[in-house]
């Protein structure tokens, strides 16, 4: 079996390289997954626009129940009858368009954190994304992500994989800020150089590594993609069956997990993936029960994700976490165009063969004493909890002093399995002269 | 070998500074069409009035002649150039029954419009700062009501005001139909308040975010109540309260309401008590319209929306991250004007001449919509950005891939302004397409739409010649000679540069040099600015 590494294909000095040309039906010409057996994927979903996390986990009894319906007189979820909730437990049920998540929640490969968010005051959406990619709440401009410095700060990671970070979308979102190794590609199938007269197609493409061949920021990118794009046009989009019967939704998100699904099936040695899924934003209209536009986009992102764990529930499961977030929860009540306004605690879903399913967090409560600013769902876990304890225990990185500068109270909530590290919270030192750069101005990576 | 695969502390462009007009013609426009740079130099006998001079010319438009681009308008045949908002209305929604794409047809013909005056007009700085304003007062285009209106919402809400006045634009724009459904003030009324624009009104429009102290009480605030030095929560709620009822004509039920699309005021759904916002109070029962003027006043006179908007307009014409004294002294000027009919006028003559502007070079880098039009620019393309043609619907879904559609921004922020945004693995290749693209399309007779044997002078046959010429065109100043050299030597492949190729009687070298021409465009020096 051969195994090309990141450093040996960008310099071109490995005869795997010669491999590569027949490698289109061989895939595993990269290595195996026994190869790589502590490799971690980390699957960070984004939902832009403040997702209505109480309408995705409503409560189904006790008081909770009580003002829930008060609150929202058309877009509670129901408890009987078509469209009802799907009960987790004796208190919270799913929303009916989440069924195929319920099964995983039954399966115990499923984790929902409740009233996670930031502790920050702020109800902007673009404040809040800000401080939660950057992993500095509080903080604006640090001009690099949490996951970044996640992976500069990991001692762990083996290897020097050749596509170590995916964005699905055509932006390096604020948490891969920095890191200019992303593969940032919304369509895997698309991703081509095809246009151009063909008879110098390949000459231009020669010239092209010369003149991208330095150090500016355009270079960098520029030959990132051009490395990117030797790798990616060898593989066969459209052939593509998945595993065990899985069925991908239609529409981009489904598109783009099944074509992931692809890539972690290459051995690529994929470490990180981003996705953004946008829409959330749900002012007006939102729809009630279970039907409108809320279920519709809900149904997208819970059978996307079911077909992609099916898909990889082969000897993928056991190194993949997928982790959904966003940036805030919505107002407890609706408004008057039947929709919700921006409010404070969310939801995390956790997804993984080694998650210990459950409902997690503090449940704060519904009654007005118990709300943030007597409106929204409170926060009683900090985001940074959850996605620490997946960084000690899956990637064995306790560095969270450098993670997430200025986070000190962290304790396992038991999400997921791994072993337990104690929390290193030093952080790195600032450059002489400035504050909050929480990260050395250059640091080489070879 | 790259050394550093991390950091925020990108290099910038190696090269040295060129001359005054490549900077003017590539920040103040879309970049030089053939002659543009000899036009400028002789403008004056210095570089400082050389760009005094075209300042002055860009900052008079409707002095400067664009026959040009309006034959090809007129060409086209736009059918909803001219309509009125009501026009619209009633074609677009009321009375259509030609299905989605009539009711959007404003939308994209005004995204097609938009790519001609930038690719054509000689109105350049025009063109710039409808792009900024339309970023900065951003709605979706494609939204529900808006796109059959968008038309509407570019010329007379956008357009109109850009050298104009920042307050009344302000009311323009919330007062317009695009922006009043787009963030659901139409529906904010006492009954059911909707917070949504108020919000994006203080965070994105005015004071901006740096201005925003998150959910404390307007008590707390440092200044209050003379002076906050920002806003909280509170400020954002009773700013609703006080655009309550601004709405539109929309029922086609109520005749007294009418279903025209336009502004109306409904003061039954006004919340009519007393409120404040910034320190200052808003009486209760005041007349019509003054509670809503009065938020949009006070935005206007607190210091912050200044340094807001000056830190923007700097940022898109100087650098990404420009230089403080720029910013303070354009931020003083845009608050010490903001009763001037003219006051953005003055604001961009400042910004256009100072020194800032005319030594900074590679600080940006161009967005996708800036690389392809600056590419038709430098190239002479004849292309016509129609909403019906094949070629169109492969430009435009070439470009849309690159990840900045026309309108396209579905938040209300608009596109980002600094490189970080736009450099990745997924826009380099998606320009890269479209680019090439551009090089190879031909139209109807098959003839390309950039003719690069035909712009060639005779006397320019020998691979350095030709590089040396199409450099010079497309990026008017030198560049590293290992650059050149590459592109030498794909011209050259393997042949004595200094000979003279059968450009005229030989297809592949025709080819060969749309392939050079392609790689220029590619090449990593075009994509500054």
């Amino acid at each position: 079996m051969t195994s090309v590494t990141r450093r040996e294909f960008l310099t071109g000095c490995s005869a795997a390289i010669a491999a590569m040309a027949g490698a289109k039906l061989n895939l595993t010409v990269f290595g195996s997954a026994l190869e790589e057996p502590n490799q971690q994927i980390l699957v960070n979903i984004f939902l832009r626009g403040g997702c209505d996390a109480l309408n995705i986990i409503p409560p189904i009894a006790g008081d909770d129940r009580g003002y829930y319906e008060a609150a929202r007189p058309n877009l509670k979820i129901g408890t009987s009858g078509e469209g009802s909730a799907i009960p987790l437990n004796s208190q919270f049920g799913i929303h009916p368009a989440a069924a195929s998540l319920a099964d995983l929640y039954q399966a115990n490969k499923l984790a929902v954190v409740q009233a996670v968010g930031l502790h920050e005051d702020t109800r902007s959406h673009f404040d809040a994304m800000e401080y939660m990619e950057s992993g500095t709440p509080g903080y604006k401009g640090s001009n690099n992500g949490w996951i970044t410095r996640h992976l500069l700060s990991a001692d762990k990671l083996s290897g020097d994989p050749l596509i170590p970070v995916v964005a699905l979308g055509t932006q390096r979102p604020t948490s891969l800020q920095g890191n200019l190794d992303t593969l940032v590609v919304s369509r895997l199938d698309r991703f081509q150089l095809s246009y151009g007269h063909w008879k110098w197609r390949e000459a231009q493409r020669f010239s092209l590594r010369k003149l991208y061949n330095g150090s500016s920021a355009v270079q960098v990118a520029g030959l990132e993609a051009l490395n990117a794009l030797d790798i990616i046009e060898l593989q066969d989009f459209s052939g593509y069956v998945p595993a065990n019967g899985a069925v991908y939704p239609d529409g981009s998100f489904g598109d783009q997990l099944k074509s992931l699904a692809q890539i972690i099936k290459l051995q690529l040695g994929l470490r990180i993936v981003t996705i953004d899924l946008g829409g959330w934003d749900t002012h007006r209209s939102q729809g009630d029960g279970a039907g409108g536009y809320f279920a519709g986009l809900l149904g997208q992102l819970a059978d996307g994700l079911s077909a992609f764990y099916t898909d990889l529930d082969t000897q993928y499961t056991k190194r993949l976490t997928v982790s959904v977030m966003s940036e805030f929860g919505r107002r407890f009540r609706q408004n008057a165009d039947r929709g919700t306004d921006h409010g404070h605690g969310c939801i995390m879903l956790i997804l993984g063969g080694e998650v210990n399913g459950g409902l997690y967090g503090q449940w704060p409560g519904l009654h007005n004493d118990q709300l943030y600013d007597g409106a929204d769902l409170a926060v009683t876990t900090d985001y940074r909890q959850v996605l620490s304890e997946i960084l000690i225990r899956r990637y064995e990185n306790p560095n969270l002093g450098i993670v997430f500068p200025g986070y000190k109270d962290y304790a396992p909530l038991g999400i997921v399995q791994g072993p337990d590290i104690p929390p290193n919270y030093e952080g790195w030192p600032n450059p002489p002269g400035t504050e909050h750069t929480y990260m050395p101005l250059i640091r080489a990576r070879f | 070998m790259k050394q550093a695969a991390v950091g925020s502390q990108h290099q910038q462009s190696t090269n040295a500074l060129p001359s005054v007009g490549v900077i003017a013609l590539n920040r103040m426009g879309f970049g030089p069409r053939p002659g543009d740079l000899g036009a400028f130099y002789d403008l004056g006998s210095t570089a400082e009035e050389r760009l005094s001079n075209y300042v002055e010319q860009q900052l008079h438009p409707q002095d400067i002649n664009d026959s040009e681009l309006d034959g090809r308008v007129t060409a086209a045949g736009f059918e909803t150039l001219n309509k009125s908002l009501v026009q619209s209305w009633q074609d677009h929604i009321v009375n259509n029954t030609q299905g989605y794409s009539y009711r959007i047809l404003p939308y994209r013909e005004t995204e097609r419009l938009t790519f001609f005056r930038a690719v054509y007009s000689r109105r350049q700085l025009v063109q710039v700062l409808a792009d900024f304003w339309h970023n900065h007062f951003n709605v979706y285009g494609l939204d529900y009501y808006v796109a059959p209106v968008f038309m509407h919402y570019d010329r007379e809400i956008i357009r109109k005001h850009l050298l104009g006045n920042f307050r009344e634009m302000l009311e323009a724009v919330t007062k317009s139909t695009p922006m009043l459904t787009y963030l659901d003030n139409y529906t904010n009324s006492d009954d059911g308040p909707n917070e949504n624009f108020s919000r994006e009104l203080f965070e994105l429009q005015t004071m901006g975010a740096k201005n925003y102290l998150g959910v404390i009480s307007q008590e707390d605030v440092p200044g209050y109540p003379g002076q906050p030095i920002g806003y909280v929560d509170d400020d954002v709620y009773e700013a609703a309260r006080c655009f309550t009822g601004w709405t539109i004509r929309n029922s086609s039920s109520d005749p007294v309401i009418g279903n025209t699309g336009e502004f109306y005021y409904r003061s039954d759904w006004h919340d009519r008590f007393q409120k404040h916002i910034l320190g200052t109070k808003v009486d209760a029962d005041q007349a019509d319209l003054v509670d809503g003027q009065q938020v949009l006043d006070l935005l206007t006179d607190h210091p912050g929306t200044a340094s807001h908007i000056a830190e923007k307009l700097c940022r898109r014409f100087i650098s990404d991250n420009p230089p403080q004294s720029i910013v303070d002294s354009t931020a003083e000027l845009f608050y010490a004007q903001r009763h001037s009919p003219s006051q953005l006028k003055k604001v961009m003559r400042h910004l256009l001449n100072s020194v800032e502007f005319r030594t900074t070079w590679g600080a940006k880098t161009k967005r996708p919509f800036e690389v392809i039009v600056s590419a038709c620019r430098a190239c002479a393309i004849d292309f016509t950005f129609s909403v019906s043609d094949g070629d169109s619907s492969t430009f435009f879904w070439l470009y849309d891939q690159i990840g900045q559609p026309l309108f396209g921004r579905r938040p209300p922020d608009g596109y980002p302004d600094k490189k970080e945004n736009w450099l990745n693995t997924s826009t380099m290749v998606s320009r890269w397409q479209l680019l090439n693209w551009l090089i190879t399309v031909e139209d109807d007779l098959g003839n390309l739409r950039i003719d690069v044997v035909g712009q060639t002078p005779a006397n320019v046959r020998s691979s350095i010649a030709l590089v040396d010429f199409w450099l010079n065109r497309i990026l008017g100043r030198s560049i590293d000679p290992a650059e050149r050299q590459h592109l030498i030597d794909f011209m050259a492949q393997g042949h004595n540069p200094n000979l003279d190729l059968p450009l005229d009687s030989d297809e592949n070298i025709q080819t060969r040099l749309g392939s050079m021409v392609g790689l220029i465009l590619l090449s990593p020096e075009f994509q500054w600015r």
